[in-house]
């Protein structure tokens, strides 16, 4: 329905030494799920209140479907943000609430309640119509601050840190929920978090943004398999890091000659970081590998239930590989062993 | 020994609280019983006599419903001072929330360079005594021409009230969260909407208490109206101050009741409301 | 951005306006009359010699210094009283007990009377023919009015005294019972625990809680009994008589020479009030450093 474009967004405040979002660019498809990632402070609100219209960029452009939404108020661009603490209106009750965007519009009121009540079905809250928003659980608000913003139909739907101030049981319900509705609406939602693991589990694309500047936007997978720079590796749990460099257009790292599958290829500097991800790493007592194969010894074991932690001190680098448990209780701390890290799943970044 | 302790303790609130309605108590008595003289403690006779001088009751004999409204419309001094204390209590009150509002939402929501000297200036009349800026002031109003009007008198009553406004109101503001502004606005209200529907029905109830509250200071001013007014602007603690310098207790009292009256109203209304925290109360040093 | 600071600018002009014409300009305004300039009379010279007048000349030193010996004095004495009557009652107040509601609302009933209100309310009850007086002379404690003590009018400023606890202990006490409530009473459970005798919870944990609160009470508390007029005007005598009342006085004074000395009078005590006010906020600061 409705294609989101971001153009060299950037916005200053008063006070604070680099801009609060640098030169943004994004696009983003209709009906697409997408996720603000990044830490506390990075942008990720003031990203979306540009979008709103609450605060005015001061460089660059945002488009939706083709149409600059910069010269429109707040309220007529048809995009809903809820909250990160819901802010239901305390003095009106939750029909009133949910039916405020309808009766701004000057809906007949018979329309909204009947509308309020679809609402109310769909976030799976019939019944508490009449109650003010003090009378709810952390996740009755939240569900009423969704319907409150889904029920005008909005073009784009922001959800900023929805499931952030919810206990980790209704964190999950949520969840689910937010997918089912974005899924059966189709309406392109972009949501806020600060939690990889949270962005991994609903979005089609994830934006990673530090320090207001957009580092990536890709999909999820690609974040693990492919991140990149170290900052965003990390970001999504990744501890394997080898200094690495081109030599005669072959990778020699600081643990040996490396074989490599990546496209990337060509856009690596000569001076390089290799990653792998902890789980595609593999080892053996005796050198069963046919490429990519070092020497190493295990300094600790870490037990944690399916899957058990090694590290391993290979030409002291340390590197960490996480296997399952079930068959491999051979190998203890001070062993030496073999080292494989498989081509096709090693990952080269330039910083 | 405890539970004596405990007895003691509450025997004297009581104490404490009788001999604070002392005077409250001999209010009532010089104004309902004419003649109280010295060592009556009751007094041998009520009488209404004090408020008929003050021709706010009528006569006996007269005391109909068109005997108190004639009355009432030969103007009494007592009437023509309440209706001024009244009228400009209320229009001085508005003019400083209206003036006020914008003021304290920027004092309480943003930061900017020069906050906290606008800050002080601004608190600088609750704290420096009005003697010092009003006996300069009377000079420029008598040259323009303020001088014994009823504007100049509205005028000089929003120096005491504006910065009790605009702190209790700017404490309204720090506690208020604008993205319930934002909230509205993203689903579909203009401003104009925002305003009434979100922005008023949060910041009223404290609005409320500021505006008795401003409405007390201004019912109670004393010197600022007795300069400025110049003995053209009648009020009514021109007229208790008056009385009382020239001796009659019925009369003195009669007077009093009327002029404590709205503060024992707003106590009543707001008491739930006042606490030294919300700043409210910083104000009534002042009265 | 830009945007922003015009909101800025333009919401604070008008009450800034209001305050700065009228409340610095008029304390301007009188300060340039206080050196002698008055343009009325053809005098346009400037000269401190109105303060001089008042504060060394024959005729009206001994008028001031006893005044700004009374000022201190009732400031002083009332700001203190006020606030320990209001802290024992507020602590005697907070347990439950029959008509605590009623006992709270009378507590805060003097909050908001009109300070004129309070001064006649004190001579209703403690001049010499009043409601203590003929309380007094029913129980035979006196025989005539003349045998109860003047404790109005009086020149030791009693009355005026009386009249400033009556009126700002309640605003103390409202000040206290919010920061007492606010607190609860774990910090004082926790300190008998810790075998704290009723003494010390009071000295040594409920007094270092409540005293911001106080001070910044006492300084507004301070500040108006100073400078306020309507008091000692209905309950001073004419020698020693209060600085504001004084300088009123001589404003209304049909010699327009004594208009200067006046405003110098009001100038002075502005003055005094704020270089205490300034030493109060170096004294809070300086302990606010120190802890
Ligand atoms: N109205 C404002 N005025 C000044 N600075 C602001 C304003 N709003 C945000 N900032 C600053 O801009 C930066 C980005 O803020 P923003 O709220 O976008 O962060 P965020 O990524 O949403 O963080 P969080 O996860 O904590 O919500 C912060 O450093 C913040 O202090
Ligand atoms: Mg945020």
């Amino acid at each position: 329905m409705s294609d989101l474009k971001i153009e060299n967004l950037v916005k200053n405040f008063q006070g604070m030494d680099r801009p609060a979002v640098n030169n943004v660019n994004l696009d983003i498809n209709s009906g697409q799920l997408v996720a603000f990632l990044g830490p506390s402070g990075c942008g990720k609100t003031t990203i979306l209140k540009m979008i709103t219209g609450l605060f005015q960029p001061d460089n660059g452009n945002i488009t939706l479907d083709n149409e600059s939404l910069l010269p429109i108020p707040t309220e007529k661009r048809g995009v809903v943000m809820v909250f990160q603490n819901y802010l239901l209106f305390p003095y009106m009750n939750v029909n009133e609430n949910v039916g405020f965007a309808l009766k701004m519009k000057g809906v007949n009121k018979s329309i909204i309640d009947e509308r309020v009540k679809e609402m109310l079905d769909l976030v799976k809250l019939p019944d508490i119509g009449l109650r003010k928003p003090k009378q709810l659980s952390g996740g009755q608000q939240q569900r009423v601050a969704l319907a409150r913003a889904l029920i005008a139909s909005p073009r784009l739907l922001l959800l900023d840190e929805p499931l952030s101030n919810l206990d980790a049981h209704l964190r999950d319900e949520m969840r689910e929920l937010i997918l089912t509705i974005q899924q059966k609406l189709n309406v392109t939602t972009i949501f806020v978090t600060h939690d990889q693991e949270e962005a991994v589990l609903l979005a089609d694309k994830i934006a990673l943004i530090f320090d207001g500047e957009l580092q990536n936007f890709t999909s999820p997978k690609n974040y693990y398999e492919k991140p990149k720079n170290i900052k965003a590796a990390k970001f999504f749990g990744g501890v394997n890091f080898i200094n690495a460099d081109i030599v005669d257009n072959k990778i020699q790292s600081e643990i040996g000659f490396c074989e490599y599958q990546g496209d990337n290829i060509r856009d690596l500097n000569k001076k390089l970081f290799l990653t792998i991800r902890p789980e595609n790493i593999k080892i053996s007592k005796n050198n069963e590998f046919d490429h990519n194969s070092y020497q190493g010894k295990i300094t600790s074991v870490i037990f944690s239930g399916t899957h058990t932690r090694y590290k391993i001190n290979v030409n002291n680098v340390h590197l960490e590989c996480s296997l399952q448990s079930v068959g491999i209780d051979n190998m203890k701390e001070d062993d030496q062993i073999f080292v494989h890290l498989p081509k096709d799943k090693i990952w080269g970044m330039n910083d | 020994m405890n539970n004596n302790l405990k007895r003691i303790n509450i025997y004297s609130i009581y104490l404490g609280a009788l001999i604070l309605i002392l005077p409250l108590i001999a209010f009532f008595i010089n104004a309902f019983s004419f003649r109280w003289f010295y060592p009556q403690v009751i007094p041998k006779e009520l009488s209404l006599q004090a408020w008929v001088r003050l021709k706010l009751i009528p006569k006996p004999g007269q005391r109909t419903f068109e005997g108190f409204l004639d009355l009432w419309a030969s103007n009494p001094t007592v009437i023509k001072a309440l209706v001024n204390s009244l009228t400009i209590g209320i229009l001085v009150t508005i003019v400083s929330i209206i003036i006020a509002l914008p003021a304290a939402r920027v004092l309480g929501l943003l930061n900017f360079r020069f906050k906290k000297l606008i800050i002080f200036i601004m608190v600088s009349p609750t704290i420096l005594p009005p003697i010092a800026f009003v006996l300069g002031l009377n000079i420029n109003f008598i040259s323009i021409g303020f001088s014994g009007s009823f504007f100049g008198v509205c005028l000089v009553h929003l120096v005491p009230i504006m910065p009790y406004v605009v702190l209790t109101m700017t404490g309204i503001f720090a506690n208020y969260n604008p993205d319930f502004e934002h909230q509205a606005r993203t689903l579909g209200a203009n401003k104009t909407t925002t305003f009434f529907q979100i922005t008023l029905p949060a910041i009223a109830p404290g609005m409320v208490v500021a505006a008795l509250f401003a409405f007390l200071v201004s019912w109670s001013q004393y010197l600022l109206t007795f300069l400025i007014g110049a003995g053209k602007v009648m009020t009514l603690p021109l007229l208790v101050f008056s009385t009382a310098s020239s001796g009659n207790p019925a009369l003195t009292a009669a007077i009093s009741i009327i002029f404590i009256f709205p503060a024992i109203l707003i106590l009543v209304f707001t008491s739930k409301f006042v606490s030294g925290q919300s700043g409210a109360t910083s104000g009534f040093g002042k009265i | 951005m830009g945007g922003e600071r015009l909101k800025i600018v333009l919401s604070l002009t008008p009450p800034l306006l209001i305050i700065i014409t009228l409340f610095f300009g008029g304390i301007f305004y009188g300060f340039l009359q206080s050196l002698g300039y008055q343009p009325a009379i053809g005098k346009y010279e400037l000269n401190f010699s109105a303060y001089y007048n008042v504060m060394f000349s024959e005729r009206y030193a001994k008028l001031f210094w006893s005044g700004l010996a009374l000022n201190l004095w009732v400031s002083f004495a009332s700001t203190f009283l006020a606030a320990v009557f209001a802290l024992f009652g507020a602590l005697a107040i907070r347990k439950t007990f029959v008509g605590k509601t009623l006992c709270n609302f009378i507590y805060s009933l003097n909050l908001p009377m009109p300070h004129l209100v309070v001064a006649v309310g004190m001579i209703f009850v403690f001049s010499q023919s009043g409601l203590l007086a003929r309380l007094a002379a029913q129980i035979g404690m006196i025989s005539s009015p003349g045998d109860f003590p003047v404790l109005v009018r009086d020149k030791y400023g009693f009355g005026i005294i009386l009249a400033y606890i009556w009126k700002e202990a309640a605003f103390f006490f409202i000040i206290l019972m919010s920061v007492l409530q606010s607190l609860g009473e774990n910090f004082e459970e926790l300190a008998q625990s810790l075998g704290a005798n009723r003494w010390q919870r009071f000295r040594y944990v409920i007094l270092p809680l409540v005293m911001p609160n106080l001070f910044s009470a006492s300084i507004i508390v301070f500040a108006f009994s100073f400078g306020a007029y309507e008091v000692p005007a209905l309950l001073g005598v004419i020698y020693p008589q209060m600085l504001p009342v004084m300088a009123f006085e001589f404003f209304l004074n049909p010699d327009l020479n004594a208009r200067s000395e006046g405003m110098a009078l009001s100038i002075i005590i502005a003055l005094i009030v704020m270089i205490l006010v300034v030493f109060y906020f170096w004294l809070t600061q300086a302990k606010i450093r120190k802890d």
